[in-house]
């Protein structure tokens, strides 16, 4: 079996809306393997976006834990966090979430930016302009975000995501703000970097997004199950 | 995030709202200009007393015959301050070493055909030792500040003495150019002269003279004068007493404000000034020292330096809530921004740094703008204060330092608030 990337156990989230408690996430057990495709599924305040959240180190659980390639996260300040999320998670949104003033390679290299002295000004250019190369916008480079259609603004974000190399892709309703035939691209663009060996979690409500994972779980009222529709044989 | 990434994002920000920025800076602007203006002024009025030092001494009383506003006109109040009243001063009050007194006049002079009007002064015979240590002329050619001796003024002949002045002699030494007007280049001495309708004979020619302060170079040359003996001049060239100018030599520096109570209570008795019914003198007299001049002077430096002070205090703490309000607005617009920082792994002290820089940005350049505002107001600032202005060349590092000040203390606040912002509801941020 290949390597543990995510593992949750019995994890937990729980808001306190004036005196009444709110459980948006309950007890999920989740475990992820290098390599997989994983789409989470249900309908909107199921729970799905408080899981990819604390995944994505955006969020801390209540209780239960929570291990990154093999890391108890529970434990790290916020600036630790920051740092693992900066280097192990590569996110993409439903909005694209590209900063306006910056060129197509200057929003790829942001996360290479933020890693205090590790890629020189050229090291972060090469890198970037590798990644917005493997999701073929290497001519859009010094464009910025407005000068861009919907779908190469979600393939420059999916290349900042790329740009880290990171443990774990996230993606929140990726083809949400697509239309369907760009929307098809990008899931086959997704469905290739899987092939790659890129570990990818996928939050969405679409059936016909979620069948390109090879596993998908549904959620309801915050509680995980794995759906019997997935492709174990994958 | 490294120092010039953070730059290039501040400048960008900064660059993406310029009316926004400029407006904001204004503030900055008027508080930094004020601060240049305000040392300016402090050290215009330091110069222009270290000018006055250099003119009367720490031991010297100016003393001369008090002038009053009455009917629209300065006129002179009370009774005549004499040459008599100098001469008892001298003898009477042992703290004074001694009195020199002048008087001056426009009047006529004439050798052969021609005939000139001159600027006739009438001295003691050490009052020219005075002139000469006083530095407010100098020969030609010399440094300023040089120390000169009383030879180095008289280019011909010689100067009169007390006993000259004593015996109301008939001598007298021209001024330089005087002597060129008059004698076209002959050697004036011994030669007799006529000054309105008194004859007096040339003992000296002086040296071509400069006046070493720049701004009164102009309204009287020196080298178009004449000096005779005090009391001869009294004598022969005055129809009623005139009013003396007296500077009285204190022994000891000291015993200056002793020795001036003296002089008053000297004065008012012989003037027979009486106290009024307040219990206050109506002098006939002022007397002025280093002292009174350095409170003037002061005092009116000080008066508008507190207006420029509390004006550059309310326009620095103004632009400083300007800044950290735009700052907030700023922040709560790029809300969605800092989640996408935050969620690609930028740490708290990284988005401090960017929002401290932006605001530091404004402020600074808001400094830069102000010191060369601050620069070109020297002169209005001056004239406003009816005195003198200088550039304080300390007051440009302090200004841009209070400038960065104001942006690190007005931008601290929004900048640590956008850093504590949860990523989640920063990137729901619509």
């Amino acid at each position: 079996m290949s390597d543990v990337v995510i593992r949750t156990e019995k994890i937990t989230r729980a808001y306190s809306m004036g005196s009444d408690i709110v459980t948006a996430l309950r007890e999920a057990d989740l475990t992820v393997h290098a390599g997989e495709f994983i789409a989470l599924m249900g309908a909107s305040g199921s729970g799905k976006s408080t899981l990819l959240n604390l995944l994505g180190l955006l969020d801390r659980a209540t209780s239960g834990e929570y291990w990154l390639e093999g890391t108890v996260v529970s434990s790290l300040r916020r600036d630790e966090l920051a740092d693992l999320r900066g280097k192990r998670i590569g996110f993409i949104f439903q909005n694209f979430n590209l900063l306006p003033r910056l060129s197509a390679w200057e929003n790829v290299a942001l996360p290479l930016a933020y890693r205090q002295g590790e890629f020189g000004q050229q090291d972060q250019f090469n890198r970037a302009r590798e990644a917005l190369s493997r999701v073929q916008l290497d001519h859009r480079l010094d464009h910025n975000p407005t000068e861009l259609s919907g779908g190469e603004r979600q393939r420059v974000a999916i290349a900042r995501a790329l740009v880290t190399q990171p443990a774990v892709i996230l993606a929140d309703e990726p083809t949400g703000n697509l239309d369907s035939n760009t929307g098809a691209e990008l899931m086959n663009l997704l469905k290739e970097l899987n092939e790659e060996g890129r570990t990818i979690v996928m939050v969405t409500h679409d059936m016909n997004v979620a069948r390109h994972a090879n596993h998908i779980y549904q959620m309801r009222d915050g509680v995980l199950k794995e759906s019997e529709s997935s492709n174990v044989a994958h | 995030m490294s120092l010039t990434d953070l730059l290039r994002t501040a400048f960008r920000s900064v660059a993406a709202n310029k009316l926004r920025a400029a407006l904001t800076m204004l503030g900055v602007v008027i508080g930094v200009a004020s601060v240049i203006a305000m040392l300016a002024l402090g050290n215009g009025a330091r110069a222009a007393v270290d000018a006055t030092f250099k003119a009367l001494g720490a031991n010297q009383i100016q003393i001369g015959q008090r002038f009053a506003m009455e009917d629209g006109e300065f006129q002179a109040t009370g009774k005549t301050l004499t040459f008599t009243d100098g001469l008892d001063i001298a003898s009477a009050i042992p703290l004074v070493e001694r009195v020199e007194m002048s008087v001056a006049k426009t009047l006529k002079a004439r050798f052969g055909q021609n005939s000139l009007e001159i600027n006739a002064i009438g001295t003691t015979a050490d009052a020219f030792e005075g002139i000469v240590s006083g530095g407010e002329v100098q020969p030609v050619g010399w440094e300023s500040g040089a120390s000169l001796s009383a030879d180095d003024f008289i280019g011909h002949g010689r100067f009169f003495s007390m006993d000259e002045v004593y015996a109301s002699a008939p001598v007298c030494v021209l001024g330089y150019q005087t002597a060129l007007d008059l004698f076209s280049g002959d050697d004036p001495i011994g030669e007799t002269i006529w000054i309105d309708r008194t004859r007096c004979t040339v003992i000296g020619v002086l040296v071509e003279l400069e006046s070493t302060d720049i701004q009164n170079r102009y309204q009287s040359d020196p080298n178009e004068s004449l000096i005779m003996p005090i009391s001869t001049m009294i004598l022969f060239l005055y129809e009623e007493e005139p009013s003396v100018y007296m500077t009285a030599y204190i022994t000891d520096a000291s015993g200056i404000d002793e020795a001036k109570e003296q002089i008053t209570a000297y004065l008012r008795e012989k003037h027979q000034i009486e106290q009024d019914v307040e219990g206050n003198y109506q002098d006939d007299f002022d007397m002025l020292t280093r002292k009174d001049i350095l409170g003037q002077q002061q005092e009116a430096a000080r008066t508008f330096s507190l207006l420029l002070a509390a004006m550059a205090t309310v326009s620095l703490v103004v632009g400083g809530i300007g800044i950290m309000n735009v700052m907030l607005v700023s922040v709560t617009e790029r809300t969605r921004e800092i989640g996408v920082r935050l969620a690609v792994g930028a740490k708290q002290k990284d988005i401090v740094s960017q929002f401290l820089l932006e605001s530091i940005l404004i402020s600074a350049s808001g400094g830069l703008v102000g010191i060369v505002s601050g620069i070109l107001a020297i002169p209005l600032a001056a004239a406003l204060n009816q005195g003198v202005a200088l550039l304080y060349p300390g007051s440009i590092p302090l200004a841009f330092g209070v400038a960065v000040l104001i942006g690190v203390v007005f931008g601290l606040y929004p900048a640590l608030r956008a850093s504590q912002l949860d990523p989640i509801e920063a990137l729901r941020y619509e």
